[in-house]
């Protein structure tokens, strides 16, 4: 499986919210980082045919998605940022009707839906209504319709939005379980979500892929260094106009900082391993900061 | 597929109200109906109802039958004598009652009268009172002479073209003559009713319709729908084949109930009577009898329905909300009541949808169209305007859904 996008734009009037990206994915999980407003959203829902580009193309094994039409379709599963749902249904009766959407013959569908609340853990929920549901058992809910049809495409956008800590690591775990033979592009502005499951990250900022590759390859990218420190309380206030903080733990005496920048910002410091969140907010700055206070 | 569709409207709570609403509407017209049809019995006193509705069959059926002179001497001389009763001169309204009962075995006969003797847009209760024999034999030419009178007055004259006026003489003319005559008020009552059942049905229906295809958006599952393999080929037909199972389900389920409940009480005597035998048909210029009449009332009440309510699914398929497409029947069916009073408008009104809702009327009323020296009513034309236009609309809708950027 092959999806390459070539030059790939998208103009909302005077705003280009996808400008120029030109890429290609194969099998694996594609980690799609980047703040809230950076594209990423735009560019999964030109993946998912719910958009048409204003330039450029996307192809699926060198077919071009939009002619290809319900064909590329039925190899594509998609969980929207927005998962939306018909409230009244039952989580059983919703997935049954996606999967009638999906084009899945009844008798297929009833086994596969049986086969997906297992997998995600809602069998015992199969006859709630959608709107009783929690946050996570939403999500859980999202994740089987987008695996219905057994999508050789996975399009996961945010996935864990709202979620708690517990509740993400096991949607972490399903999405990595899930991951086997398929293409699974997965967007987040939280980067523990894709830390330890991507194959390969793209981070993305005003419609450009900044900087795109394994964690270690995109840690090596940073062109600064991470350091560690003690300082007083009356210091702090110094260190964060002066440096980018990626982390500030308050102690008795003063502050522990984890600081990035080229040289040693203070005697006491020591260099510590970056991290993929110290790469976010080097390149992300105070909006990956103010982001990952939102995500507490 | 369609099922779902189905399912996924009448699942949202606002929809299943909807649907009691309109059940308990359709109880209330028929209880208004039925209750429509009034009798007075001997002793002057008033019932309507099933009762009534027996009453007057038993008097009206003793009139069955043509039209011929010797009926209309005979209505003549019936109604002199009842006038010559103590009860008639009478002062005491309970003994001018019994009086009245008396007469309502041929009153629709008496009507009929007082129209064919009174000007054209006048109508004078008294007039058959003094009536002569003489007068009374040139019922149906009076017919003819009152309306070609209405088309040479002030009023008329430059209304019409001269084709129009003798496509409406030429019609007149055509009626047959002798009129049979039998009770009919159950017919009667259907007509006169069923314009309000049918009008609300369209409006309450909006809701519900309005939502096959806004649901998406509402519910933000529109990703999710567009998305799937199907989501923009056989869904959006499966949504456009269940607005069309609703509205067809729903109306005609309406539709059944009131002419079961009301031609079930009131009797479906007077089936193949003219319409013309009636107070509000006489006028008419279709020649029709009850029952077609009633034909062409659910025909075209439905035909209407569905033209008004596949525009509900076309605006909120394009605007992907309910508010503007469930105010469009409001606008379609109330609309004229504001704009009648101008004349510029009265030719593209009587071909406006909401004569397909009120056909009883609608083939009482003189709108006309030429084109050429074709001179047609309005009725053929809405009949195959409406559906053509439903005909254009739904693939449009298909297109328009099936092409939806989620933005």
């Amino acid at each position: 499986m092959e999806l390459k996008m070539d030059d790939l734009t998208k103009e909302f009037g005077k705003f280009t919210a996808v400008d120029h990206i030109s890429l290609t994915m194969t099998n694996g999980v594609y980690g799609l980082l980047g703040i809230n407003g950076a594209g990423k959203t735009t560019l999964m829902r030109m993946l998912c045919t719910l958009l048409r580009p204003t330039v450029g193309n996307i192809y699926c094994n060198g077919r071009d998605i939009f002619e290809m039409d319900s064909e590329y379709r039925k190899l594509l599963g998609y969980l929207p940022q927005e998962f939306g749902f018909y409230p009244e249904f039952t989580v059983q009766d919703y997935l049954l009707y996606i999967a009638a959407l999906k084009g899945i013959r009844p008798a297929v569908a009833r086994k596969r839906v049986r086969e997906l609340l297992e997998k995600v853990g809602l069998a015992k929920a199969a006859g709630k209504k959608m709107k009783k549901l929690s946050g996570g058992m939403k999500r859980r809910a999202g994740i089987a319709q987008a695996m219905l049809n057994d999508p050789k495409i996975l399009i996961l956008d945010e996935p864990t939005a709202g979620l708690d800590p517990n509740e993400r690591i096991r949607f972490r775990n399903l999405i990595s379980e899930l991951s086997e033979e398929r293409l699974v592009l997965l967007s987040t502005h939280i980067v523990s979500d894709v830390e330890y499951i991507a194959n390969e990250i793209w981070l993305m900022g005003e419609g450009t892929i900044l900087h795109r590759g394994s964690v270690e390859e995109i840690i090596a990218s940073m062109p600064e260094n991470v350091w560690e420190c003690s300082v007083k309380k009356d210091q702090v206030a110094a260190y964060m106009r002066n440096y980018k903080i990626s982390n500030m733990k308050t102690e008795p005496e003063g502050a522990a900082l984890r600081i990035i920048s080229r040289d040693r910002p203070a005697e006491s410091a020591k260099r510590a391993e970056a991290s993929l969140e110290d790469v976010f907010l080097y390149y992300f700055g105070e909006n990956a900061k103010s982001e990952a206070e939102e995500i507490g | 597929m369609v099922w779902f569709e189905i399912k996924k409207i009448f699942s949202r709570t606002g929809n299943k109200i909807a649907l009691l609403l309109l059940a308990a509407l359709l109880s209330l017209t028929c209880f208004l109906t039925v209750g429509s049809v009034e009798y007075v019995d001997e002793q002057g006193e008033s019932a309507s109802g099933i009762e009534a509705a027996r009453h007057l069959r038993e008097d009206k059926n003793q009139w069955a039958g043509e039209i011929t002179e010797e009926v209309l001497l005979k209505v003549l001389q019936r109604d002199a004598e009842i006038n010559a009763s103590e009860e008639y001169l009478s002062k005491d309204v309970q003994e001018n009652n019994k009086a009245y009962a008396k007469k309502q075995g041929f009153s629709d006969i008496r009507d009929m009268l007082n129209h064919a003797f009174t000007p054209f847009r006048e109508y004078d209760y008294y007039r058959v009172d003094s009536l002569t024999a003489k007068e009374a034999a040139r019922f149906y030419e009076q017919r003819v002479v009152v309306l070609m009178d209405w088309l040479n007055s002030d009023e008329a004259k430059d209304r019409y073209s001269e084709e129009e006026k003798n496509f409406i003489i030429t019609k007149y003319r055509e009626l047959q003559t002798p009129l049979y005559y039998e009770y009919a008020d159950g017919w009667k009552a259907f007509a006169e009713y069923a314009p309000t059942i049918i009008m609300l049905t369209v409006l309450i229906l909006a809701f519900p319709i309005a939502g096959v295809f806004a649901n998406e958006f509402q519910c933000r599952a529109e990703s999710i729908f567009f998305s799937a393999r199907l989501g923009r080929n056989k869904a959006v037909r499966s949504k456009i084949y269940a607005g069309i199972w609703i509205i067809t389900g729903i109306y005609w389920t309406v539709i059944f109930w009131y002419s079961a409940v009301v031609l079930g009480i009131l009797g479906t005597d007077g089936a193949e009577c003219a319409i013309q035998t009636s107070l509000g048909g006489w006028k008419s210029f279709y020649h029709i009898t009850n029952l077609q009449n009633y034909f062409l009332i659910v025909g075209g009440g439905y035909l209407g329905s569905l033209f008004i309510l596949t525009l509900v699914m076309f605006l909120s398929a394009r605007t992907h909300s309910m508010v503007l497409p469930v105010t469009v029947p409001f606008i379609l069916l109330f609309l004229p009541s504001f704009l009648s009073n101008l004349p510029v408008l009265s030719e593209v009104l009587g071909l406006w949808p909401d004569q397909l809702l009120q056909m009883g009327q609608t083939v009482c009323m003189f709108h006309l169209y030429q084109v050429g020296n074709k001179v047609v009513g309005a009725v053929p034309i809405i009949m195959i305007l409406y559906p053509v236009l439903t005909c254009v609309l739904l693939p449009l809708l298909y297109r328009i859904y099936s092409r939806t950027e989620v933005k």
